[in-house]
């Protein structure tokens, strides 16, 4: 029986904005299909690892019977990216069969019972609700999100602290070595609230946020948070500890300061960073009145050294870092000039945008 | 065993890290001296000199303990860097009489001088030339255990401490063995000493009396080398791979820890002790930390992630991942490093304060 006929990219489009979470090997195997669904017009997908769901629709009303089916997402995935982008789609559906038809190709896929996929269900109220505009969250998180742990055995760093509070909402990321806070204000007055956000929470969101001013809207609610934009939703489990006080890493009297262009001391990290080392990726920071030279060696002792004219008029200092650390941050933010503030060889740097607050990034130095 | 009889010997220093500052320092002679943390941050003893002793002072107990025994005590920061220098200097002696040496630490090594031809030959001899060369040339008392194997000349130096040397010859080593107090044995701490004794076990010619297979059953693996040392055999050879992979240390707890939170409760004091071992190991560079877990059942577990400092959160957190695949009552935990392969590695520094326990 024939259940749905469209266009390639208006089921591409949208199925693979789930199946970013779906794991490719689980104990349950209905976890690795994805759900498709058709009520009336749109043609829903919905995936889940149990800790994630996501769920989004087609973007335009699609001629047809309603159904409700899982099949295999990856699958469904390849096939649709395989065939060429101006085809027409069809699926029929048979017993436990799915049957997609596209110009002369055909192909045959099993299905499972969409009564048996687990859904994950709302629990409670919000304790704060929230709109921004897309646009304006996927520059908060890019300015955070590369600070996060990967597989910490401290699982609470290998995620992203979410804080409202009043009229503010920020986030906060951190591997134990480095820390990068970025912070926004919003229209409404919020109650205090924090979250911390899977690590895969947040790469997909940012994979599925788009450069628009259309808003967001955020629910935190008990151990679950809800992102609904478009016609997008995203539950999420939220992780359960304590994240580490960023107040307290706050450099305050740091006073060897300057002002440095970020592309030019990017460009300069760059090249220099071609010679560090492999496995442990120190660079030296020679910082003099007028000057910042930038040093690497590797293990082969071979030398790359970088000179950079600052107006820096304070003592002498000798620090180093994981020059990963410093591109990171170098990287991910917008601004032309950026403020550097050391303290000594031992202690925290500060990385901060002259006159705005709302962005601070610390890093740890590296004794090499 | 057809094995040909070995002579060893173990060299110890006396209050190593107190004797090098009192050698610098001669003022310091004639007071209590310790060589550790402040009291005021946590601080504990790394070793003091003997005059601190009478008073109880001794290694690893909390600086704000050792000034309460002794308000008079001094106790002033450690200076690895000359700690170090003079442990090279030894080590250069010890190369003069053989090949085969083992450094345990900083102040103690095992010496394997089987068929070697100084001193005619004679282990206790070496053993005198070793120690009036510590004396003379780096201006420090050492005590030397000898004996055929690494269990009993560790047992030996200890014997005529400070300042002295005890000899095990084969034909006494039975004698020797059968009166020696369990506790005595390398490796039997608190806990074990007093389940033996409950076992009416108080000598090693006690241990005698008991089957391997029992031994076992009440001990485990240690069970094992319980057997073979009260027979006064230690078959170990002085290992001249001398790299050491990892510093731990541990607790077998007289009570079996029931859950998860009386675990995480033990931890500060387990780090503290590791911070001590470190401390005395001439602060290595590692590169890794590690909880180990033994169950009620024997059954053991071993947690690690990388890391260049100790901080209580991550082994907080190796330690709830290692207690999650037992769930069941801990016997014994331990915490541990793994020692970088290079000392000059870069080192990551922290950024939660009070994360960082060592500098």
């Amino acid at each position: 029986m024939l259940i749905l006929q469209a266009e390639r990219d208006a089921l591409l489009k949208p199925l693979l904005a789930v199946t970013g979470i779906v794991e490719r090997r689980h104990t349950l195997p209905i976890l690795s299909n994805v759900l498709i669904e058709k009520k009336d017009g749109a043609v829903g997908f919905l995936a889940t690892d149990l800790e994630i769901q996501i769920t989004t629709a087609s973007a335009e009303t699609l001629p047809g019977e309603s159904f409700r089916l899982t099949t295999s997402a990856k699958k469904l995935q390849d096939i649709l990216r395989a065939i060429p982008g101006n085809s027409t789609v069809s699926l029929e559906q048979q017993d436990n069969r799915l049957t997609l038809k596209a110009g002369k190709s055909r192909f045959n896929l099993q299905t499972l019972p969409a009564e048996d996929f687990p859904l994950l269900s709302v629990n409670g109220t919000p304790e704060a609700t929230f709109s921004l505009p897309q646009k304006e969250l996927k520059r908060l998180i890019s300015q955070v999100q590369y600070s996060m742990a990967v597989q910490d055995i401290r699982y609470y760093l290998n995620g992203l602290l979410m804080q409202t509070d009043d009229n503010q909402v920020r986030l906060v990321a951190t591997d134990g070595h480095r820390l990068a806070f970025a912070a926004a204000e919003i229209d409404t007055s919020l109650p205090k609230a924090e979250v911390i956000l899977p690590r895969k929470t947040i790469i997909e969101l940012y994979k599925l946020l788009q450069d628009s001013d259309e808003p967001i809207t955020i629910e935190v609610l008990a151990n679950q948070v809800r992102f609904t934009f478009g016609s997008t939703v995203i539950i999420s489990k939220v992780v359960d500890g304590k994240f580490p006080d960023y107040n307290r890493v706050i450099p305050l009297d740091n006073d060897k300061l300057f002002l440095i262009d970020r592309l030019t001391f990017l460009h300069a990290l760059q090249r220099a960073a071609i010679l560090a080392n492999e496995k442990f990726r120190g660079v030296r920071l020679v910082l003099k009145p007028g000057s910042l030279s930038i040093l690497c060696t590797n293990s082969e002792q071979e030398e790359a050294e970088e000179e950079l004219e600052i107006d820096y008029g304070g003592g002498e200092l000798e620090i180093g870092f994981n020059i990963n650390y410093l591109l990171d941050v170098l990287t991910n933010l917008p601004a032309e000039t950026l403020q550097l503030a050391f303290g000594d060889a031992n202690r925290s740097t500060l990385v901060t945008i002259p006159d705005y607050s709302q962005f601070k990034y610390i890093v740890m130095p590296m004794r090499i | 065993m057809a094995l040909p009889q070995r002579k060893i010997i173990h060299v110890d220093c006396d209050c190593f890290f107190a004797a090098v500052e009192m050698r610098d320092q001669p003022a310091w002679r004639d007071i209590p001296l310790a060589v550790g943390g402040q009291p005021d941050s946590r601080g504990v003893i790394a070793t003091c000199n003997y005059l601190a002793r009478r008073y109880g002072v001794r290694s690893a107990m909390s600086s704000a303990r050792a000034l309460h025994l002794c308000p008079r005590l001094l106790i002033i920061p450690p200076d690895f860097a000359r700690y170090k220098t003079a442990s090279q200097q030894i080590l250069a002696i010890y190369q003069d009489f053989t090949e085969l040496i083992e450094p345990l630490s900083l102040d103690e090594a095992y010496l394997d001088v089987s068929g070697r031809p100084h001193c005619q030959g004679s282990a206790s001899l070496m053993a005198e030339a070793i120690r009036s060369r510590i004396r003379d040339e780096i201006g420090i008392t050492a005590s030397a255990g000898i004996a055929p194997n690494k269990f009993l000349a560790k047992v030996a130096s200890d014997w005529n401490k400070p300042d002295g040397q005890f000899v095990i010859r084969p034909e006494d080593v039975d004698a020797f063995v059968r009166a020696l107090p369990v506790g005595k044995i390398p490796g039997v701490g608190a806990v074990t000493a007093s389940r033996l004794h409950a076992l009416g076990v108080r000598h090693c010619e006690d241990v005698r009396g008991w089957e391997l297979a029992e031994l076992v059953r009440h001990f485990g693996r240690f069970g094992e080398r319980l057997h073979a040392l009260a027979r006064g055999i230690d078959p170990r050879p002085v290992s001249i791979e001398r790299l050491r992979k990892s510093i731990s240390v541990e607790e077998t707890y007289a009570v079996d820890l029931p859950d998860l939170d009386a675990c995480l409760a033990k931890l500060p004091e387990l780090l503290e002790r590791l911070a001590h071992r470190l401390e005395r190991a001439g602060q290595p560079a590692f590169r890794g930390l590690s909880v180990k877990l033994k169950f009620a059942d024997f059954s053991q577990t071993t947690v690690e992630q990388a890391g260049q400092q100790l901080s209580r959160d991550t082994l907080a957190a190796l330690l709830q991942v290692g207690h999650a695949r037992g769930a069941q009552p801990v016997r014994l935990l331990g915490v541990g490093v793994r020692l970088a392969a290079d000392e000059t590695e870069p080192r990551q520094l922290a950024l939660f304060h009070g994360d960082e326990q060592t500098g």
